[in-house]
Order: structure tokens, then C-alpha cells, then sequence
């Protein structure tokens, strides 16, 4: 009942509050934030609960849709509802000047409906309802703004529409093999199936999840998306949309195929796992150095989700209690700075009147001071600074991954973190540091309602970094229902037969070094303050708000990477589709668009079959 | 507990001297080197406590909370750091950490640096930036040669084992090698002295530090010094006993300066293309064999 009343709320809710925009703009605004945070309250009220209800039957299918609630589903359940309500709460002033408001918080209410509702399904017929809900939802609100957002959306619907046909064919094979399509039936059920059948479920549902997760050769759809979507929904996008492919991931991986059969998928290092940590492997290194040669901040960001997606799928492929426990974290991680980030990118667009060009900005740290905070705090967590929350869920991947030996891949997760540092750091200081450019000399802080997710959101960031024994706790119980062993965890870090890492102590020395450092500083002879524009140049003049000093800002880097850099995949999908779009002129020969014709072809089918129905008979 | 505390206080003080008379002594030996008298090995903290006495400028808060996170950040990296049999962290963080932690300094100062709107800052923040990518490359293939070859992430353990038998760089030479032609570019001295070059862009990232500033920027600094090459004399050397343990971190640094004092200084192009080279390959090597054996 409970899991029925929270899809309730949020279904109804998101049509009441398009309702109630028809009269008022301001009740539809609150009735939003309400709705969202009613979400969250119902799910956090589940926390630790085991439930299962059939809600709807289908007799002819001889089905039932059903609805589950564990450690898992709760885990992202709760990054859904968060994530949502912060968002909605940051669109409350961000959208308010844009056309067609009440369509975009009932859109943005549906998805997470969506989503709440693939990560509550216990059977893959609802699971897939759910799925493709928030994906046609999802189209919809990538293409919001129109113009280019529109072309971002169609390439975003047509890889998603290929992902969930590749989901669809397994799902059907599931259905025709074993009659059902409930998880706890498949997940014993399976447990005798060939390796050939078992491989052939997993390669169609990494196709459609890791369309989703954006997977290298799978990733072309993201930057263009989240770059044009509007910032609350990029927020959305990165941090938990495309999550529900980890979800499925987990899902299929371990909550139904299970650890032991994945370890007999292959021969030696031909393994299923070995090759899923390779593609997220190779997932890191080239997103995040293709994000170092953006100039469009969301689009650095975007290359930075898929980036940070490899470190999930890498986690998860290791296949060791520590690497899952890692990769699992690491989603709720990215789900906390990613978001963080482009709320942000959304509070610097909307005081700026939409700049989104790194070489634009500069020097806006004492115009928009909490915002500059919430931006460090973010990039802080993406790198994985220590006592910010990814350094454990890296450190836990790092960790399993060099005691496994798997040094190379160690290395990519490794080197993905450098290109991370460089290009957030030039994020960070191209938008808040360096010289202010004079037309930016009166912009403002942004309000109260966009500052609060931030500051939530930084909050996060840092009691994750500090306590991440909170989190740990839920995954161990995710670990537990997989059947993989629990990771023991203490409240301040990892206990000493896993490792050494203790951030209370961290936290405790770096707290007594500053404050020692502070003295020093604070007992030394006084500063003079002076204008940001006061500066020495080796004895000459430097000319003031007339140039940009952190344009290219890493121009000899880019000269040296950049010619590798080059998204060759993108360019394959695009030549792919140049070069079949005659052959798809044939397959619009067929549909002619006149009736008369679509007569004829079911006149002709239904020949067919009679001649096969007599066929037969003789 | 209680040896732990005083080790806690004294170790950052040993770290403190060693650095010092580090960057002292280096002054004394390129000058001799290029025929000077040079100044006295005490010079470094001379200038130290003239700074600490001398007024400065401020573009800000953030201005000096980066300096004084970078300097807290060296000071606790010491800790995490086996000098000489004492570690009193080492069960608190592990090299993973140590990686981690080396990040907050420069962090600190790029933060710092980016207040002021100086065009010097801005170009020796990037050229940081671009040398750390640069030599990362190989010293992270060195440090996994060495974390793959022990089969721990723990530096006490990785000491430990050479102690009991053959230092490190008898079985992996590669990356030891790889390392130390990559120190030079780590400690930002010559010929990787690309991100203050003082000649160019008048000290780059430090340009706008003056007095305290300056002050800390400098104690960072042999901090600095002492963190890498102590970290080379654990991971390599087998690290030692106090005595031991410096009379090496002397050896290996002075064989660097003799190597680098006669070089001029690289493009930042072209340090990254060195870097991405020779030790890079040589440390890919070394990892390679490690893993395979």
C-alpha cells in the first residue's frame, strides 16, 4: 500500500499541479514543491522496510504488475526523490521567465513518477512501463527550450528508443522462455540457464542500460543533451536520470543473474566483468579528457557525468564486495556534486542572461559568494579532495582494483582523476576567479530559493566526505540482498582489515595544522587589502578589463591531446545515418501515407495467413 | 598515545629543518656550480623571519584561506609519511591517501592566486596544472609498480617488506628511475621551473605574495621538498632509521640538483611531451614486469 500510495502521490501530483497552473501561477509553485516534497517524505518514511504488492493483474498475459521495496530500490528511491525536490525548488525562480511553466513542472514531476517508479517495479513489465515513461518524458523536457535543444532531444529519443528495444527483445525472450516476469522468480529461475542464454540477456540489457548510463560507444546522446536542457533538469539528468542505468545495471547483474553465474561468462580474462571494468575504464579516460577541451560549462560538465559513470561501472565490474559498495556509492556521490554543479551553471546563466562560455565569465566570487562556495564544493567532490564524499567511494575503487591487480585499470580510474582536476579547476576559475569583465561589474547573488539546494547540496558533499559510514550502511544491506558478502564499515571510514582510512583523524590534523598555520598568519605582521585590480607585472602597467587571461586556458595541453581527443563515435553514428538515409527512402516508399495502401497490406497479410492456416491443415 | 601525540608534533618540525636546510643547501650548490660564492645555507629562514616581519598586500579572503590551506595541507601529508620508522597517521590513511593529500597544496595555492586578477597568476595556474598532468603519468605508474609488486596500499608495509630483505629498486628499477627523473618537475625546480619562472612571468602563481604570503608560500615549499623525496626514500629505498633515512633523502636530492642545476628550462610543451615519454615508458615497463611476475 505504501508503495502504491508514493506512486500515487507522485503521478496525481505532477497532473494536479499542471491543473492548478491553468489558475495560478503561484499555487501551482508551491503545490510543486509540495508535491516533491511529499516524495521525499514518503520515501524516507520506508526506510528499512521490505514490502511487496501486486497492484495490477493482466490475465491475459497470466501476469501481475507488481511493486518492491528493498535496500536497493530505497537507495535510489531516495537519490530520485532528493535530487527532484531540490530541483524543483531551484526552477522556482530559474524557469519562472521562461513559456509554458506548468508544462514543465508536470513533465518534471512525471519523470520522477518515472523513475520512483523503475526503481519500485519487482517484474520487468512494469519496470519497462516505468522505463519508457521517463524516457519519452525525458525527450520532451531536453527539447524544452526548442532551437537546438530539439535536435539534442531527437538524438537523445533515437538512441533511447534503440537502448529499450534491445531491453524489450530480452525482455520478451524472458517472458517466452519462463512465463513470468517477476525479478525473485527470473533470479532462481535463471540459475540453470545456459551461459550462452544467460550472456545473450546481459549483452541486450547493457545495451539498453548503458545507453541510458551513456557508456563509451554508447555516450554520443549526453553532451548535446545536457547541455541544452535547462539547468534544474540538467541537474536532474546527470545526477539520477541517468543513473537508472547503474539501477538496471545492479539490477540485472547481481539482483537477478547473480555473482556466481557472472563468474562462469568466459574464459580466463574473457570475461564478461573483465571487459564491462575495461569499457568503464576506457569510459573515464576519454570523456573526461574530451570535458578538458570544453569551452561551454555544461558541456564539460556533461563529458564529466559519463566520465563518472565509468568509475560506477568500473566499481560494479570488479565484482568484489568493495568495488560494488564503491561503485554504489559513487552513484549517490555524482548524484550530490553533479547536481550541485549544474545548479551552479544554472545560478551563474541566470544572472548572466544565459553565458555559458568559459571565456565570457571571470571574477564573479565576490559578486555571487555562496554560489562560488557551493561550486567549489562541488568540484572538491568530483575531484574526490579529501573529506569530500567520491574520495571514499574512489579510494574504495582504487583500492579493490590495485588488490585484485588490476593495476591498469587502477591507472585509467587514477589518470581520469587528474584530467578531472584540470578541468574543473579551470571550470571553477574561468567562472568565479581572475579579472572580473566590466559588464558583470553589478551582478547579483541569486536568491534564496536557487541558493538553498546549493547550500544542501555542499552539505551533503562534506557529511558524506566526513561520515560515509551513513551511506555504507545501506549499500552493505544492498551487498547483503545480492548475496555478496557485506562490507564491514565504521561510521568514519573503513575498518583496518580492508584499510587504512580513518577521516575523522584527516579531519582532526588538517583541522589543527590550519589552525596552527592561522596563527602564524593571524601573529605575522598585517595586510594591506587592495582591489582585485591591484596587481604587479613585473613593473609594467596591466591594462584593466580589457582581456581575458584564462581563454585556452590550457592551450598547450590541448595542442598536444586534443588531435586524439576527437569523438570518433559520434562521427560513426552520423556517417551510419548518412549513409542509410536512402535506404530509408525505401522503407518510405512502403508507407505511402494513403489509405488505400495500408488496406491492401492488411488485405495481403490476412491472405497470408489463410494460406498458412490451410497450408498447415493439409 | 602520548608518543603519539609528541610524533605528531615533532615530526612536522624535523620536516620543517630537513626542508630548510634542503633549500638552503640547493642555493649554495648551484651557485658553486655556476661559479658563485652564493649565500649562507640559513638564508631561506633568514628571509623567512624578515617576511613574517614585513607588511603585504591582500586581494581577499579567499587570498589567504588558500595559503593557509596550502601550507596545513603539506604539514599533515608529513604525518601520513614514514620518516625513519615514525608514522604516527600511517593507520589513518594509506598511499591512496597520500596521493589525495598531495593535492591540497597546490589546490590551496591556485585558489589563493585566482583572486587577485594578475595575468601572471592566471598563466602559472595553468602552466601547474599542466606540468602536474604531465608528470602524474609516470608517477602514478611508478607508485601502482610499486603498490602491484608488495600487494598493499599501505607505505609502512611496503618499508616494512624492504626492510626484511632488498630494497625496492633491485627489483623494480624502472620506476625508481622514472620517478627520479620526474622529481625535479615535482619540486618545481629546474629545468622544470615552468610555473614560477621567474624571468617570464615574474614567479607566476607566487607574483602577487609578498610578507607572510610569501612567508608561508616558502615554509610550503620545504615541506614540499621533504614530502616527495621522503616518499621516494620509502617507496625505493627501503626507508631507514632516522639517520639513515636522511643521509639518503641528502644522496638522492643532491644527485638531482647536480643533474638539473647545469639544465636551462623546458617549454611547458615540452616538459609535458618529456614527461609523457621516457619515464612514463620507463615506469610502464616497470609496471608491466611487476604485474606479470
Amino acid at each position: 500500500m505504501q508503495l502504491i500510495t508514493i506512486l500515487v502521490v507522485s503521478f496525481l501530483g505532477a497532473g494536479i499541479v499542471y491543473l492548478t497552473g491553468k489558475f495560478s501561477g503561484r499555487v501551482r509553485d508551491i503545490s510543486a514543491v509540495l508535491v516533491s516534497l511529499a516524495v521525499v517524505i514518503l520515501v524516507g518514511l520506508a526506510y528499512n522496510q521490505k514490502i511487496y504488492t501486486n497492484f495490477y493483474s493482466l490475465p491475459f498475459l497470466n501476469l501481475s504488475l507488481s511493486l518492491r521495496l528493498n535496500y536497493l530500490s530505497w537507495f535510489f528511491a531516495i537519490i530520485v526523490a532528493g535530487i527532484g525536490f531540490l530541483s524543483i525548488l531551484f526552477s522556482l525562480e530559474y524557469i519562472k521567465d521562461y513559456q509554458g511553466v506548468g508544462f514543465y513542472y508536470f513533465m518534471m514531476l512525471f519523470v520522477n513518477a518515472g523513475m520512483l517508479g523503475i526503481v519500485l517495479s519487482a517484474d520487468f513489465l512494469s519496470f519497462y512501463i516505468f522505463w519508457e515513461m521517463m524516457s519519452w518524458g525525458t525527450y520532451l523536457l531536453i527539447s524544452y527550450k526548442g532551437g537546438k535543444a530539439v535536435a539534442a532531444g531527437l538524438k537523445y529519443i533515437i538512441m533511447s528508443v534503440a537502448g529499450s528495444l534491445a531491453m524489450l527483445f530480452a525482455i520478451v525472450s524472458l517472458y517466452a522462455s519462463y512465463g513470468t516476469l517477476k525479478f525473485s522468480s527470473l533470479a532462481s529461475l535463471l540459475q540453470i540457464a545456459s551461459p550462452g542464454y544467460i550472456l545473450f540477456l546481459l549483452l541486450m540489457f547493457v545495451v539498453g542500460f548503458g545507453v541510458k548510463n551513456a557508456i563509451w560507444t554508447l555516450h554520443t546522446w549526453l553532451p548535446d543533451a545536457h547541455a541544452e536542457a535547462v539547468s534544474p533538469f540538467s541537474a536532474v539528468l546527470t545526477g539520477v536520470l541517468v543513473r537508472m542505468g547503474m539501477y538496471g545495471f545492479l539490477l540485472i547483474m547481481y539482483s537477478i543473474v547473480g555473482l556466481s553465474l557472472l563468474h562462469k561468462l568466459g574464459y580466463g580474462l574473457l570475461n564478461f566483468n573483465y571487459i564491462l571494468c575495461w569499457i568503464g575504464a576506457i569510459t573515464i579516460v576519454i570523456p573526461t579528457f574530451t570535458a578538458l577541451l570544453q569551452n561551454d560549462s555544461k558541456r564539460l560538465l556533461a563529458w564529466h557525468g559519463i566520465g563518472q559513470g565509468g568509475y560506477m561501472v568500473l566499481g560494479i565490474g570488479v565484482a568484489t564486495s568493495l568495488g560494488i559498495a564503491g561503485g554504489i556509492l559513487h552513484t549517490l556521490n555524482y548524484a550530490v556534486c553533479g547536481a550541485l554543479l549544474f545548479f551552479v551553471v544554472g545560478a551563474i546563466e541566470h544572472r548572466t542572461g544565459g553565458v555559458r562560455d568559459l571565456n565570457e565569465l571571470g571574477g564573479l566570487i565576490k559578486r555571487m559568494p555562496v554560489t562560488f562556495i557551493a561550486g567549489l564544493a562541488g568540484i572538491s567532490g568530483l575531484i574526490g579532495v579529501p573529506l569530500t564524499n567520491s574520495f571514499v567511494s574512489k579510494w574504495m575503487i582504487y583500492k579493490t582494483l590495485i588488490m585484485e591487480n588490476y593495476p591498469f585499470l587502477a591507472f585509467a580510474a587514477f589518470i581520469g582523476t587528474w584530467g578531472t582536476i584540470l578541468s574543473v579547476y579551470k571550470f571553477l576559475h574561468n567562472i568565479f576567479l581572475g579579472q572580473l569583465p566590466e559588464k558583470y561589474k553589478d551582478v547579483k547573488e541569486v536568491p534564496l530559493t536557487m541558493q538553498i539546494p546549493m547550500i544542501l547540496l555542499s552539505l551533503a558533499i562534506i557529511l558524506f566526505g566526513i561520515l560515509p559510514g551513513i551511506p555504507l550502511k545501506v549499500i552493505s544491506g544492498i551487498e547483503k540482498s545480492f548475496g555478496v558478502e557485506p562490507l564491514s564499515t565504521t561510521m568514519f571510514g573503513m575498518p583496518k582489515e580492508i584499510g587504512e582510512l580513518n577521516l575523522i583523524n584527516i579531519l582532526a590534523v588538517l583541522l589543527v595544522a590550519g589552525i596552527v598555520v592561522y596563527l602564524i598568519f593571524s601573529l605575522s605582521a598585517k595586510s594591506r587589502r587592495v582591489n582585485q585590480d591591484d596587481n604587479y607585472a613585473a613593473g609594467l602597467f596591466v591594462p584593466r578589463g580589457k582581456y581575458q587571461y584564462s581563454a585556452r586556458f590550457y592551450d598547450q595541453a590541448y595542442r598536444i591531446i586534443g588531435p586524439y581527443l576527437h569523438d570518433v563515435v559520434d562521427d560513426f553514428y552520423y556517417w551510419l545515418v548518412g549513409k542509410s538515409k536512402s535506404s530509408f527512402q525505401i522503407v518510405r516508399q512502403i508507407y505511402t501515407g494513403n489509405i488505400n495502401t495500408y488496406a491492401l497490406y492488411i488485405l495481403l497479410f490476412l491472405t497470408l495467413l489463410i494460406f498458412v492456416k490451410l497450408g498447415w491443415g493439409l | 598515545m602520548i608518543i603519539k601525540v609528541i610524533s605528531i608534533i615533532v615530526l612536522p618540525l624535523i620536516a620543517l629543518i630537513i626542508g630548510f636546510f634542503f633549500l638552503g643547501l640547493s642555493r649554495k650548490v648551484i651557485a658553486r656550480i655556476h661559479r658563485r660564492y652564493g649565500p649562507p645555507i640559513s638564508q631561506p629562514l633568514i628571509d623567512v623571519i624578515k617576511l613574517i616581519n614585513q607588511e603585504s598586500i591582500s586581494h581577499g579572503k579567499l587570498f589567504d584561506m588558500g595559503v593557509i590551506l596550502s601550507l596545513a595541507g603539506s604539514v599533515i601529508l608529513v604525518l601520513f609519511i614514514p620518516f625513519g620508522g615514525i608514522a604516527p597517521l600511517a593507520t589513518s590513511g594509506d598511499l591512496l591517501v597520500i596521493i589525495y593529500l598531495m593535492l591540497l597544496a597546490p589546490l590551496g595555492v591556485a585558489l589563493s592566486g585566482g583572486e587577485a586578477a594578475n595575468p601572471n597568476v592566471s598563466i602559472g595556474i595553468s602552466r601547474k596544472m599542466m606540468l602536474a598532468l604531465g608528470y602524474e603519468v609516470p608517477f602514478l605508474f611508478s607508485l601502482l609498480a610499486v603498490m602491484t609488486w608488495y600487494k598493499t596500499t599501505s607505505l609502512v608495509e611496503v618499508v616494512k617488506a624492504q626492510q626484511s630483505f632488498l630494497w625496492a629498486i633491485f627489483y623494480l628499477p624502472l620506476p625508481a628511475v622514472a620517478y627520479f627523473m620526474i622529481l625535479p618537475a615535482m619540486l618545481g625546480i629546474r629545468p622544470f621551473d615552468i610555473v614560477s619562472a621567474p624571468q617570464e612571468i615574474a614567479s607566476g602563481t607566487a607574483v602577487e605574495y609578498g610578507g607572510r604570503y610569501l612567508a608561508l608560500t616558502t615554509i610550503q615549499h620545504a615541506f614540499h621538498i621533504f614530502i616527495d623525496i621522503a616518499l621516494f626514500v620509502n617507496l625505493f629505498l627501503g626507508g631507514g632509521n632516522l639517520l639513515t633515512f636522511f643521509v639518503k633523502m641528502l644522496v638522492v636530492f643532491l644527485l638531482g640538483l647536480f643533474i638539473n642545476a647545469v639544465f636551462p628550462r623546458l617549454r611547458i610543451d615540452q616538459a609535458i611531451k618529456y614527461c609523457w615519454k621516457w619515464p612514463a615508458i620507463l615506469a610502464l615497463v616497470g609496471l608491466i614486469i611487476a604485474r606479470i611476475i
